[in-house]
């Protein structure tokens, strides 16, 4: 079991920088996951942790060792590559034994700790077969056994369910978490799946383009997204942005756009009147009265609850989610209003920053809520 | 239409391996033919008589047996250093990078382009420098000079085929770089090795210009060049002697063919795709 800590992290490719001064500090049994969109170099980092690759500059903890010169083997850390990485030749309890015969494990220690693996992930049956002759859930499961055999200090899995249809994503999802709660190891998860990332994690870092955006708990990523990055790329439906206009009245401020105009109340210091980005959530939109008008043009029914986009009169379009019974038709006028309690200002620019108060968060636990 | 198609093309398919098929057939009736039947007219097809007096002339009688030694040891030592050689070669063109890989992989190339009776008169002096002339070893040399840029190149696309991550899964797990090289590597390019192995060989094993050209000693002649010196003479070759000495050479390749050749045609089609 250990910490694990990444100091002013940075890695380059030839010229490319493909991590750019990352801090974590990942604590001890922690389950961390690494989001972020396509080639924002989490797999990178993940790979620098494992030894696979190593940092062009700065620090990597794991415990209390600095493991920038160690080799992976030395590093007692396991790893589950997204193409599971199985070795065709050997049958699934050879790759499984695998790491315990490379330390040095004897014969008949490795049978019992190959069938104890293989019972927890039902893969006795599967003992003598070889990875070809897996699907690609079977597979999976072999990877992870080939990672849990052992009793390394952190685990490290590289987007392991992406391969596996949703329904069995949906049923490893539960598993690993619950894997997790037994073993009590410290665990780095990457992924580009934000549910997976907001059901399994203690603390979620957000990385674009190789920079670390936020670095938090799920419910907190959700309510209180850093930046404008993270805003928009947590939560499905995303939540609507509108580029306009922030003024100071006295010690509140304003936000008005084409169509919408609203007090936000107070702000941290790093608001300047000027350019900025309003955010709200669908379901922080209500649908019948309000000061503002739009049209409602695409209802989206997904069972028990409406994707509504509205388009408002500047232009601007608004996501909103209601419960199943109410419904517009195509075209029609409304009202809204938006809960200004749970909007969000954000500075001008992609990553311009949250302006809102610390105060107004609300942190449902959505990790226990999931399982 | 499609019938007529089919048989012609049948036709044709038949033709060439009959073609190609013949000489074989000849070679092994004029070996078991007496002297006497060989220049019959009209020739018999199959022999009268059937004799192995030449196999025993062969063996008993010649160099012949020295001559297959050699040529068993220099082929199976090039075989050895081409497929060791280009197998770490490959992997390091493969998975370390550095400045001009790519070049160096097309610059060995480069022998292909040349004839090799240009190479031959430098590689001989080079050779008598370092004191290795006229000897097995120096063929064995002269060998790997134009086989490894091939096998380098069939085996570097059998390398790029298997994946990083099972070499970065076994050094995860413990191994070495040594040893995932061990473990993981080698057995996934066992059938790459075979083909490039297949291939020197039978290279190593055909080759006449340069054992021609660098041993002229008999104990250090391979087969290829102890053959004819023995049996050809300005005044006289020994047909049937020639012809059981070719079934006799024809017979390991045959043998080795005929065991490993799906590995071969593997490797041809490896090379074709990405070489
Ligand atoms: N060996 C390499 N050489 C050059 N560039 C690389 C190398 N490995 C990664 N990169 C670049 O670094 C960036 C980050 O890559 P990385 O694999 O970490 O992305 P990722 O976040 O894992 O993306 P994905 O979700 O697609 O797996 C990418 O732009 C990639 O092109
Ligand atoms: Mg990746």
């Amino acid at each position: 079991m250990a910490e694990v800590v990444f100091s002013q992290v940075k890695k380059a490719f030839g010229t490319f920088t493909a991590v750019h001064g990352l801090d974590l500090h990942i604590k001890e049994g922690e389950f961390v996951s690494l989001l972020g969109p396509s080639g924002c170099g989490k797999t990178t980092t993940l790979r620098m942790l494992a030894g696979l690759e190593f940092p062009t500059s700065g620090d990597i903890q794991i415990g209390d060792r600095v493991v920038n010169d160690i080799p992976p083997g030395q590093r007692d850390i396991a790893m589950v590559f997204q193409s599971y990485a199985l070795y065709p030749h050997m049958s699934v309890a050879d790759n499984i034994a695998y790491p315990l015969k490379k330390r040095g494990v004897g014969r008949a220690d490795r049978d019992i700790a190959v069938a104890k693996t293989a019972e927890l992930l039902q893969l006795t049956e599967l003992l003598k077969r070889k990875p070809r002759q897996l699907s690609g859930g079977q597979q999976q499961r072999v990877a992870l056994g080939r990672a849990l055999v052992r009793d390394p200090k952190v685990f490290l899995l590289d987007e392991p369910l992406s391969n596996l249809d949703a329904k069995l994503r949906g049923y490893m999802r539960v598993e690993l978490v619950e894997l997790h709660r037994r073993l009590g190891r410290t665990m780095v998860y990457v992924t580009h799946d934000q549910l997976e990332a907001m059901t399994m994690s203690d603390r979620i870092a957000v990385m674009e383009g190789g920079v670390l955006q936020q670095f938090a708990p799920p419910a907190e990523v959700y309510a209180a997204p850093a930046n404008r990055f993270v805003a928009s790329f947590i939560g499905t439906p995303g939540m609507t942005l509108m580029d306009g206009e922030l003024s100071k009245q006295g010690g509140t401020w304003r936000f008005d756009a084409p169509g919408i105009s609203m007090d936000v109340g107070a702000l941290n210091d790093r608001a300047e009147p000027g350019g900025a980005c309003l955010g709200v959530r669908p379901e922080h939109v209500s649908i019948g009265q309000g000061s503002i008008n739009g049209t409602i043009q695409v209802v989206e029914k997904t069972g028990h609850e409406n994707i509504v986009i509205i388009g408002l009169e500047g232009g601007q379009r608004l996501t909103g989610r209601v419960p199943a019974p109410q419904s517009w038709s195509i075209g029609e006028n409304v009202q809204l209003s938006l809960d200004a309690e749970q909007a969000h200002i954000f500075g001008p620019g992609p990553h311009g920053p949250r302006l809102n108060l610390p105060s107004n968060i609300a942190t449902p636990d959505l990790k226990s809520a999931a399982n | 239409m499609a019938h007529l198609r089919k048989i012609l093309f049948n036709l044709m398919a038949w033709s060439i391996v009959l073609a190609v098929a013949f000489p074989l057939f000849w070679m092994l009736v004029t070996s078991v033919k007496p002297q006497f039947e060989l220049f019959r007219r009209p020739p018999t097809i199959l022999p009268e008589t059937w004799t192995f007096e030449h196999y025993w002339t062969l063996l008993a009688d010649t160099n012949f047996l020295v001559y297959f030694r050699n040529s068993v040891i220099l082929s199976s030592a090039t075989t050895l250093l081409v497929v060791a050689v280009a197998t770490l070669g490959a992997y390091s063109l493969v998975r370390f990078k550095y400045r001009g890989r790519e070049s160096l992989a097309f610059l060995v190339l480069f022998t292909y382009l040349l004839p090799s009776v240009v190479l031959i008169i430098p590689l001989y002096l080079l050779l008598v420098q370092l004191g290795v002339s006229n000897t097995i070893f120096s063929l064995v040399i002269a060998y790997t000079t134009f086989a490894l840029p091939y096998a380098l190149w069939l085996l570097r696309s059998f390398m790029a085929g298997i994946p990083e991550d099972l070499e970065s899964a076994a050094l995860c797990d413990g191994a070495t770089r040594m040893g995932a090289f061990r473990d993981i590597i080698l057995p996934q390019l066992l059938p790459g090795i075979i083909s490039t192995a297949l291939f020197t060989f039978i290279l190593s094993w055909n080759e006449y210009l340069y054992a021609l050209v660098l041993v002229n000693s008999d104990s250090s002649r391979p087969l290829t060049t102890g053959v004819m010196n023995m049996l050809i003479s300005s005044f006289n070759i020994e047909w049937s002697l020639l012809m059981a000495a070719s079934v006799m050479m024809s017979v390991p390749l045959i043998i080795v063919f005929a065991f490993l050749q799906s590995y071969l045609t593997r490797g041809f089609g490896a090379g074709g795709v990405k070489g």
